[in-house]
């Protein structure tokens, strides 16, 4: 029997009972779209997550630090652990050539962390300052709100998180006058800024002896991220007033307990690496070679681990129904034989060999599963349209999400279970005795 | 004396219920020639039918050979059994069997869609078919829509589509009223004659025997005696009587 003339016989068959047939493939229909809105719930459950995830940042990313303790770090409160020093790993632009080496990284930068004051006219704001190397600022996934991120050649310029911004405030108010006055009005990109590693600058405590240094904004981050509270500056500039300071202060302390910086030597990096699903094996080099290393990665696999056990769930919740569609299967198919043994009796009788039997009945199993899964997909893509529309009026970022292949895979398994369901029936038509078929009466 | 398409040789046939055993078919040899009409006669119990299903491989026998063209039927198995039904053997029940969900051009083309005929080659045969039991106009209409006499034509020609060796025809009027009988006795015997097929008939009417070129007769499993038919029925006399 050709395949055409198979299918077209079962189609008939099947459509002679169209009730049967429609409530059977109904049961299939329920199976197919619970898996598939379960399984999807757990998808857009995880893309929630990344997204939330990668507003903290990159999550191609890694942050790099030393082992050791903060010796290097040039804070005079902890250059007391000077002592203490051991082998420390240090960062130099060597090691950040080797990371650069490391196979899918595709850039790496030395990273300093500071904490300095911004001066804009009569106001003053404080924020962490980051330098870095400005060629790698926009290959590491930082995007200007306004502006622009840093690039090769920039100096004296800084690249403002937007929430920075709204920090400014007169360093003569007191406390609580600058709490209730409003904010004031700043416009970094023509004012005048500076920058300057005296916390008392504007008050009559300022170290006149500091001098700000002035600079240029080029852009700023959107508010938001994790890096908005942050600025951003050339790694070289950000060194020269580290050194100027630690220096400065050296003088000042009479060089006791002073740890002087060395230049060219970091504690932190990150590294830029060229795809999500690399990250972790880049980051296991990393530590191979001495170092401590994170990324947001780690964050987000905590996170999708955390809600595994609900995802099966869901999945469990799906094949369940599936499998009680996959009975309903079966028993349709079990009566069809019981009435239909007259038929296969004198199919057998004309001419039709056991493999045709067989495939017969597989076939219209197999059309139930088809039918049933992809009006059970078209089902649960519709429920996602819908739900997804009431998610964005209510501002959730819990979408839920039908990949294709999802589509594709509940199609596939739908036809298979209804191949498994109908196996047993067809198995039994084709051992039917051709003879006491047709006596039955 | 024409070559054999069928040999029996001292078959035995007993069915098994509960612990009694009870012999259908009993030390039956018996030889079928190609083109032959023969009527297997006999009354209720009398093994007519076992016989038949035995010869057309539907049953095993308990002992004994039947040989169809040389080939041994009781050491085939199932697949081996429907390739050589599909080839060498033709159907007619005595219920038409027909699928209800198939037209009659469909139900007539079945044998040849199993043995996967193309879909253009075998409507055109079947529609030839229909066409020599007088059924043409009906090719589009369902089982359910037609007479028992109809039924029984689409049956006949599904019996005939394959140019089979050998047509076997259980009780094939045993449904129908006195008239289409003969109607049908002719049919069936003047499509067999045109091909020179071999055509086995069931049947406990005496009248219907009267068709055949020899009539076997049967009781409790056994062959009571053969009968040569001299002055058969032909299709004319008939005509001719009428």
């Amino acid at each position: 029997m050709s395949i055409s003339d198979m299918i077209k016989m079962a189609l008939r068959n099947l459509w002679k009972r169209k009730l049967r047939t429609f409530l059977t493939i109904l049961g299939v229909v329920i199976g197919t779209a619970s898996i598939v809105v379960m399984v999807s719930i757990g998808i857009g459950m995880n893309e929630s997550f990344q997204k939330q995830v990668e507003q903290w940042g990159s999550l191609q990313v890694i942050n790099v630090y030393t082992t050791g303790n903060n010796d290097y770090y040039y804070d005079d409160s902890n250059s007391i652990n000077n002592n203490n020093k051991k082998e420390a790993t240090e960062i130099t632009v060597s090691t950040i050539e080797e990371f650069k080496k490391i196979p899918h990284v595709e850039t790496a930068t030395p990273v300093i962390n500071e904490y300095m004051y911004f001066i804009a006219g009569k106001y003053v704001a404080d924020a962490s300052i980051q330098g870095i190397d400005p060629a790698s600022m926009e290959a590491m996934g930082y995007k200007a709100e306004q502006g622009r991120v840093l690039q090769e050649g920039d100096n004296k310029t800084l690249v403002f998180g937007n929430d920075v911004i709204s920090n400014f405030y007169n360093p003569k108010l007191s406390w609580r006058m600058r709490y209730n006055s409003p904010a004031p009005e700043v416009d970094i990109f023509n004012d005048k800024i500076m920058v300057t590693t005296d916390y008392n600058y504007g008050t009559k405590y300022a170290d006149k002896a500091i001098k700000p240094i002035k600079v240029e904004v080029v852009g700023t981050l959107s508010s938001g991220g994790s890096d908005s509270y942050t600025v951003f500056m050339p790694i070289k500039e950000l060194e020269k007033i580290k050194i100027a300071q630690s220096e400065y202060e050296a003088k000042r302390n009479g060089n006791r307990n002073t740890q002087k910086i060395k230049k060219g030597v970091y504690q932190s990096a990150m590294v830029k690496v060229d795809n999500m699903d690399n990250v972790k094996e880049v980051q296991e080099n990393i530590k191979n070679m001495g170092f401590r290393a994170s990324s947001l990665t780690d964050e987000l696999e905590t996170m999708k681990e955390t809600t595994k056990m609900l995802r099966m769930m869901l999945g469990a919740i799906g094949a369940i129904s599936l499998i009680v569609a996959a009975i309903g299967i079966t028993n349709t198919m079990v009566m069809a034989i019981y009435e239909r043994t007259r038929e296969i009796g004198v199919m057998k009788v004309i001419g039709a060999s056991l493999s045709d039997i067989k495939k017969l009945f597989l076939t219209e199993a197999a059309f139930i599963g088809f039918a049933g899964g992809l009006a059970g997909i078209l089902l649960s893509l519709g429920a996602s349209k819908i739900v997804n529309v009431f998610a964005l009026r209510t501002n959730s970022n819990m979408l839920s999400s039908i990949p294709f292949w999802l589509c594709g895979a509940s199609l596939i398994f739908a036809t298979f279970i209804g191949i498994a369901a109908g196996y047993l029936p067809a198995k039994r038509a084709m051992k039917l005795s051709a003879l006491s078929a047709i006596k039955t009466e | 004396m024409a070559e054999q398409v069928i040999k029996i040789r001292n078959v035995k046939k007993i069915y098994h219920m509960g612990n009694e055993k009870i012999p259908a078919i009993n030390n039956i040899s018996l030889d079928i020639s190609y083109g032959e009409i023969c009527c297997l006669l006999g009354k209720s119990g009398s093994g007519k039918s076992t016989l038949l299903n035995l010869i057309a491989g539907l049953e095993k026998p308990t002992k004994g050979n039947i040989i169809f063209n040389k080939c041994h039927m009781e050491r085939m198995n199932e697949d081996q059994l429907a390739k050589f039904r599909q080839q060498y053997v033709g159907f007619v029940f005595q219920s038409y069997n027909l699928l209800s969900t198939l037209t009659a051009l469909e139900n007539v083309t079945l044998p040849l869609i199993f043995r996967k005929v193309p879909a253009a080659e075998r409507n055109k045969r079947a529609m030839k078919m229909l066409e020599a039991v007088g059924l043409s106009e009906r090719a589009n209409h369902k089982p359910s829509e037609m007479s028992g006499g109809q039924q029984q034509r689409v049956s006949i020609a599904r019996a005939f589509i394959n140019s089979p060796q050998v047509v076997f025809a259980d009780e094939p009027t045993g449904n129908l009223d006195t008239k289409t009988t003969y109607e049908m006795m002719d049919l069936i015997t003047s499509l067999a004659q045109k091909n020179r097929q071999t055509l086995v008939i069931v049947t406990h009417d005496l009248e219907i025997s009267e068709y055949a070129d020899r009539i076997i007769h049967l009781s409790d499993g056994k062959i009571e005696k053969i009968e040569q038919n001299q002055n058969r029925k032909r299709v004319e006399e008939r005509r001719e009587t009428q």
